[in-house]
């Protein structure tokens, strides 16, 4: 769901026209958006490296972690899963709104890294890397509309 | 419902693909008409009631639907053909917002014929009153705003012809 999408659900609930306080931010979006377009397209060229120099970060912070077990398989595995944050992260920049992380990163989430036996502190860990990594090849305004869903998901770990 | 962003992210999702290509396109594209979307929401909504005051004024006061016997008598049909506009109205500004017509189909479109049908509301009068909210709301927002409405209120139309 977009921002666009979650304001005029809010509204047709009410009954009503969208509020100027749901237009401004609507207008806010807009014209915020070349810059969300560059975000995600740096994301998106830029995923390998950031989860490269995400895990070498990680790794010399937190040796002891699948990731860095010698098993190649495993560290595929971890850092696929990595890449796929970056790209939600991405997604939300683009609609404005955390509920693309949320329904296809975050709801569940934690059962699976449990039942993987992932530690979650670990994984906080290496988001906090990816994210300091993201932000590095970012603007500053770009790196401003793309960091609460890094934080979010951070949080969520 | 969905809109354009999401249109273009749940396929993209899907793929495990970022969005590049002709979806970025259309979503730039999308992006760029906004502060025009926005602006003629804001105004729409601000001036609704007498959008639909004009509207019926244009196709619907001066026939007989409005005489005793007709589908707007008494009053409390006349209320009730006025809320019916207004929804109208809002649905396709939402519509417009969003750039996509599934909340149309929905919220109103959905079972409305049937309904209308099974009320006795006459679909010719209904199609006409929306045809003169197409130029009443053009005449308001400007020509591209209005002709980004009129898609959403022609969706309207198919839908009950």
């Amino acid at each position: 769901m977009s921002i666009v999408a979650k304001v005029i659900a809010q509204s047709d609930e009410a009954n009503r026209f969208l509020s100027s306080a749901e237009l401004a931010k609507l207008q806010e979006f807009f014209s915020s958006s070349t810059a969300r377009v560059s975000a995600a397209q740096k994301l998106a060229a830029n995923q390998q490296k950031i989860v490269d120099e995400g895990s070498k970060r990680f790794w010399s912070q937190c040796p002891n972690t699948p990731s860095n077990s010698g098993n190649p398989q495993k560290t595929a595995l971890c850092q696929r899963d990595q890449g796929w944050y970056i790209r939600l992260v991405s997604y939300c920049v683009l609609a404005g709104n955390s509920k693309p992380l949320e329904d296809i990163g975050l709801d569940g989430m934690r059962d699976m890294y449990v039942s993987l036996g992932v530690p979650l502190a670990n994984l906080k860990l290496a988001m906090k890397c990816i994210k300091e990594v993201a932000l590095g090849g970012l603007t500053a305004e770009e790196g401003a509309l793309a960091a609460p869903y890094f934080d979010q998901l951070i949080r969520a770990f | 419902m969905q809109d354009t962003i999401t249109a273009v992210i749940n396929p993209a999702d899907e793929q495990g693909s970022y969005l590049e290509g002709a979806e970025l396109e259309a979503l730039q594209k999308y992006f760029r008409t906004g502060e025009m979307r926005v602006k003629a929401a804001t105004q729409i909504g601000e001036s609704a009631s007498s959008i639909i005051s004009e509207t019926v004024a244009k196709s619907l006061l001066y026939g007989d639907i409005t005489l005793p016997g007709g589908n707007m008598y008494p009053t409390r049909r006349y209320a009730a053909c006025l809320r019916d506009l207004s929804y109208f109205l809002r649905y396709a500004t939402y519509a417009m917002l969003a750039a996509d017509a599934s909340i149309l189909d929905e919220r109103v479109l959905n079972g409305l014929k049937e309904t209308y049908s099974s009320l006795g509301v006459p679909i010719e009068p209904t199609i006409q009153a929306v045809q003169a909210m197409k130029e009443v709301v053009t005449s308001r927002v400007g020509a591209d705003a209005g002709q980004e409405m009129d898609v959403y209120f022609d969706h309207l139309i198919a839908g009950l012809s």
